[in-house]
């Protein structure tokens, strides 16, 4: 498939995801459900802006591999304060 | 002579820590200072068969052998300090849910004195900040501040808690017997700081309830 | 005369050469470690007996304060940096960093901001909180000096330094090692700075965040860290978690010194070398983990602070490790004790008792006693001085023949040695033993019978601070008439000592090869013999140049980095000496007139920088496992990201802690309109769109669809920043910003941070739509654009996130 169409058709996802994002809490009425689902949307688009946009997709392995690393040990450090703020007061 | 319940069991714990690090710094210490006497350059000394040259790769030995021994021995001497560890923090973090009347008290901290709240709504407010206790009761300290960051330390009962604006923090320790100690305290808090000390007077238990029940409510 | 000092002056204020930029470093630090050595002196001396009113107690906070903040940023880690900017490069068989301007950047934004550490001295007061600034103290309301400012800005400036160092060193020594150079062949120093900069980069960003915090709370009146809600938690948080890694960050380069120096001297190989590396690598890990031992006794809670003295002693284990190993490595040796290794020997020493000491504190249960004493004053000066400090003398001494060229005193070396070590036990020990006495106070009273240590403890500080003068005589003076040492006066190994004594300019005549095991083939050439001998003329005995040497050290010179620094420097500089404006909440009128001289010459040499041909000589034939089909300047940018998600991290971590502690925080829609935030989602997701065209234009030759897209791209961003300015303007209207809540405060700075990178996107657009109308980038040339395209997909994640964390939840 030509390049281009793939770019509009990313971008036609990730409007048609923020749409929903709007609307989602319309739909999840439990609050922490809704914050779950809701980020998770959000890092789905974000992936895939990482992956089509940012090229990372078509990146050789060892530069994907570099940026997921990254990324796995950000959030293992941000979630450790997490547990630390509200477990076992 | 026990001083109060924390000091003891601090020195308990700090004592089976003091001991295993002599012993692990005295091995370690002979174990390096026998090589370097012992293999020291001399006159008699040999050239070691696998000195690295400059162009080739040193071929490092050490076998996964000494990786293994010293990490087990490590984890030996490290288990006992966590387990102590955990006892004691236990003791520390499970506060006696009832004490005695006049045994709850609230220290809150400012820029730079002490201020003690007792449970009947006493604050003897003196500049020579002192916290009258009963020897023999469980007291339970309920710690904040009313500006910034400071901790609430008593020295010679080895047990303090910061003092955070907003939160409260809970102490409590057992005096065993009587005799004044100094508080300080224990965070940089402005230029003040040195000079936030208060008195920690342990009394008799009959004498404090006589001075207690002669405290007038502000 | 004035020929010769002009010539001098260009040099070294232009000089982009690593080992120029590693002497600058070595120099600077050296400096600092002089000043701050004489304020640790004077607050000795006030405390050599109880009452003494030497320093009256506001001038001995700032002292301590600044002390420690100058040898924690402004001594040890570039001490460590000037030695890795010197000899990395020489160990790797590189010719020089990878981004050459970059690095000559990074050393001046280092040295004004220390500059600016000083100047903080003279405008009121310098930060008198303890180097690590505890919430609420340090907010604006209790601490309203101009001072303050300054040091915030000091930090950030010094932060942004160590940032541009960490991705031009990640991206050197993996993409610029020598043929054959697998990572496994490299020396234990290359390692250990390898993995410093690992740390560097995920530790140091979060520190960005604290400190820009920390300066617009004191500046514009936000009130994260002086709120209940976030407060001294939400700092001790942020700070540790920097902060526990930076000590680290400070100590691993004096470990990796260690490790060359004690095999050279032992005359074997490191014993267990992959387990000293592993061991480093597990360390570095699990130093993001243990933070929360800073905050024992903050009430955080049994299950937390159980979970911390578990893996804050459990990375002792990793260090027992590479502790019996450098030991072992002395058996069946031929141990000899000159100076580097006496040095590196005492620092292990001293490690051994700072680390053991470290246990104790360790033990949530102990810190209740021993939390803020001197006794956790002596554990890390055992460490940062004991082992980093002595560490990093041995490689003064290691280093210097190679460095200058010249042999130092080998004698009064070993008398430096001998003095040291004892004044270091005399002032440092008996802190063990004042285990009661609170740190950070100015005086105590007889009665607290701490009197006779700490007298002893002043004493061993003077003889400690006094032996320090060997060192600097003995350094100057055979610097200036020390025999030569020629190439290899140690037999050492690494591929530093190949070199002469001092490198050329060029360093390599021919890079040399790594074979498959390990060995090295020196190039042929004129005069170059084949192979290595175990002689000192290794390689190169004329140490000839190509060309000529004084010619040569011209080359490679570029006006743009101390330029720009110079404009970032006076750039704060008027963000921070700007006088009070209202006295409650306390904000600052930034100084105009500076900002603006500093945007004016940053802008002028942003465009010099770039505009300028400067040529880095790639070779061909590198060692780049694994990143051998990624550019340079990609891995480079993707690692930057790498750090601006730990920045952005903080910045929403931090929204969390507050929003999470505040059980009042109004409902999604209520504060800010949606349909706001609706539109700027969509606006921003269009301009990916449209920079992502932007590129396939440009891959495809089509120079008006590039045109169009670029500037369609520049005017969605526009359209982005201008519906956010209309929203803050209403909210500004309708009272909404003045009232200094969490709500709004988190709200502004988070998509303020990242407003300002779309800002900043914003600008790069303009550059690049100038450069294709003139015709650029579709001759295959887009890699710029590519680059360009990373960075602004980046700002659009972002505000992904952005989105609904402050418009939907």
């Amino acid at each position: 498939m030509n390049t281009n169409y793939l770019y509009l058709i990313i971008f036609a996802a990730l409007i048609g995801e923020t749409d929903v994002e709007v609307n989602l809490s319309s739909i999840i009425p439990a609050y922490n459900e809704y914050v779950t689902i809701l980020l998770g949307i959000a890092g789905t688009k974000a992936i895939l802006i990482a992956m089509f946009y940012q090229h990372l997709r078509y990146e050789p392995k060892s530069l994907s591999t570099w940026v997921i690393i990254g990324l796995v040990i950000a959030s293992l450090l941000m979630g450790l304060s997490f547990v630390q703020l509200h477990v076992g007061h | 002579m026990a001083v109060s319940s924390t000091q003891v069991q601090f020195d308990s714990l700090f004592g089976l820590f003091t001991y295993l690090a002599f012993a692990v710094g005295i091995v370690v210490f002979t174990f390096m200072i026998y090589l370097i006497l012992r293999y020291r350059e001399k006159a008699s000394s040999r050239q070691p068969e696998d000195t690295p040259i400059l162009g080739k790769q040193p071929q490092s030995r050490g076998h996964v052998r000494t990786v293994l021994l010293t990490l087990t021995l490590s984890t030996i001497i490290i288990v006992p300090l966590i387990v102590g560890s955990f006892g004691a923090v236990d003791s520390i973090l499970t506060p006696p849910q009832q004490v005695c009347q006049g045994c709850a008290i609230e220290v809150t901290a400012h820029q730079f004195y002490w201020q003690f709240t007792y449970d009947n709504g006493t604050k003897p407010y003196n500049t020579d900040n002192i916290l009258r206790v009963p020897v023999g009761q469980n007291i339970r300290l309920s710690v904040t501040s009313a500006d910034v960051f400071h901790d609430f330390g008593i020295i010679g009962y080895d047990i303090k808690t910061d003092a955070i604006p907003g939160r409260t923090n809970i102490i409590w320790f057992q005096p065993n017997s009587p005799g004044n100690f100094t508080i300080q305290c224990f965070e940089l808090c402005g230029v003040g700081h040195a000079t936030m000390k208060g008195t920690l007077v342990a009394m008799p238990y009959p004498s404090y309830m006589a001075w207690y029940n002669s405290t007038v409510v502000h | 005369m004035a020929e010769q000092l002009r010539a001098t002056a260009k040099r070294w204020l232009y000089t982009t050469n690593h080992k120029d930029v590693g002497i600058l470093y070595l120099i600077t630090s050296l400096f600092l470690f002089a000043a701050a050595g004489v304020l640790a002196l004077t607050m000795r001396t006030q405390l050599s007996a109880p009452g003494n009113t030497l320093l009256a107690a506001d001038v001995y906070n700032q002292f301590v304060t600044v002390h420690g903040l100058l040898m924690i940023f402004w001594v040890l880690s570039p001490l460590a940096f000037g030695f890795a900017n010197f000899i990395i490069p020489l160990q790797i068989g590189a010719r020089d960093l990878a981004f050459p301007r970059l690095n000559a950047m990074s050393f001046w934004f280092f040295l004004f901001s220390g500059v600016m550490m000083i100047l903080s001295f003279f405008f009121g007061a310098a930060p008198d909180l303890g180097w690590t600034l505890y919430s609420p103290q340090t907010a604006a309301l209790f601490t309203p000096t101009i001072g303050f400012n300054l040091g915030a800005g000091a930090l950030i400036l010094m932060t942004v330094s160590i940032t541009m160092s960490s991705i031009n060193f990640l991206v050197t020594m993996l993409k610029m090692r020598a043929p054959g150079l697998k990572l496994r062949f490299m020396p234990a120093f290359s390692w250990a700075i390898l993995i410093t900069i690992f740390m560097m980069l995920y530790a140091f960003p979060s520190f960005l965040a604290a400190v820009v915090l920390l300066y617009v709370d004191r500046a514009f009146g936000t009130v994260y860290f002086s709120s209940i809600q976030g407060g001294s938690l939400l700092w001790d948080n942020v700070f540790w978690f920097f902060g526990h890694p930076e000590v680290y960050i400070v100590l691993f380069p004096a470990l990796g010194i260690i490790a060359d120096i004690i095999p050279t001297f032992a005359r074997r190989p490191l014993h267990g070398a992959k387990y000293v590396i592993g061991s480093m690598v597990v360390v570095a890990m699990l130093s993001f983990a243990v933070w929360g031992h800073h905050m024992f006794v903050t009430g955080i809670g049994i299950v937390s602070t159980k979970l911390y003295t578990v893996t804050t002693i459990a990375i002792s284990l990793p260090f027992d490790v590479m502790i019996i190993s450098l030991i072992e490595t002395l058996g069946m040796a031929k141990l000899r004790l000159k100076a580097p290794a006496l040095f590196a020997l005492g620092a292990v020493a001293n490690f051994i008792v700072g680390g053991i000491t470290g246990v104790f504190l360790a033990s949530v249960a102990l810190d209740y006693s021993l939390r803020g004493t001197y006794f956790v004053v002596a554990h890390f000066h055992y460490l940062m001085v004991g082992a980093s400090i002595i560490g990093l003398i041995g490689g003064l001494y290691y280093w210097f023949p190679k460095i200058t060229g010249r042999m130092y005193n080998e004698k009064l070396a070993k008398v430096h040695f001998v003095v040291s070590m004892i004044g270091f036990q005399i002032l440092y020990f008996p802190m063990f033993l004042l285990l009661d006495m609170p740190r950070r106070v100015v005086t105590y009273t007889p009665d607290q019978g701490w009197g006779l240590l700490n007298l002893l403890a002043t004493l061993g500080g003077f003889i400690f601070g006094g032996a320090q003068l060997l060192l600097f005589y003995n350094l100057y003076r055979s610097s200036r008439v020390g025999p030569p040492s020629g190439p290899n006066p140690w037999e050492a190994w690494t591929l530093e000592w190949a070199l002469p004594s001092p490198p050329p300019p060029h360093d390599f005549d021919v890079i040399p090869t790594f074979l498959a095991d390990g060995s090295i083939r020196f190039g042929t050439g004129p005069g170059l013999p084949n192979g290595a001998s175990q002689s000192n003329e290794i390689g190169y005995p004329n140490g000839h140049a190509i060309g000529n040497s004084a010619s040569l050290h011209l080359e490679g010179l570029s006006p743009w980095p101390v330029l720009m620094a110079f404009a970032a420097f006076i750039f704060f500089l008027g963000l921070t000496i700007g006088k009070p404006a209202n006295p409650q909440p306390v904000s600052y009128q930034p100084f105009w007139p500076l900002i603006v001289d500093g945007v004016i010459l940053g802008v002028i040499s942003l465009f010099g920088y770039s505009r300028e041909k400067f040529t880095v000589h790639e070779d061909t034939q590198v060692e780049s496992w694994p990143f051998r089909q990624v550019p340079n300047m990609k891995l480079g940018i993707w690692t930057f990201l790498g750090a601006e998600v730990i920045f952005f991290g903080v910045l929403i971590g931090s929204y969390f802690f507050v929003r999470t502690n505040d059980a009042a925080w109004p409902a999604a829609g209520t504060l800010f309109d949606i349909r706001n935030g609706f539109a700027m989602t969509l606006v921003l997701l269009t301009s990916s769109l449209t920079a992502i065209m932007a590129l396939a234009s440009a891959r495809a030759g089509n120079r008006s669809g590039l045109i169009t897209s670029l500037a369609g791209t520049l005017v969605l961003g526009a359209a982005f920043l201008y519906i956010k300015a209309g929203e803050w303007f209403s909210l500004g209207g309708s009272g909404v910003f003045q009232n200094y809540s969490l709500p709004a405060t988190s709200y502004f700075i988070t998509t303020g941070t990242h407003g300002v990178h779309v800002f900043a996107g914003m600008c790069m657009t303009v550059y690049l739509l100038a450069n294709a109308i003139k015709g650029k980038y579709v001759n295959g040339d887009h890699t710029t654009l590519e680059h360009f395209g990373l960075y602004w997909h980046f700002v659009d994640i972002v505000w992904v996130f952005l989105f609904p964390l402050f418009y939907l939840i």
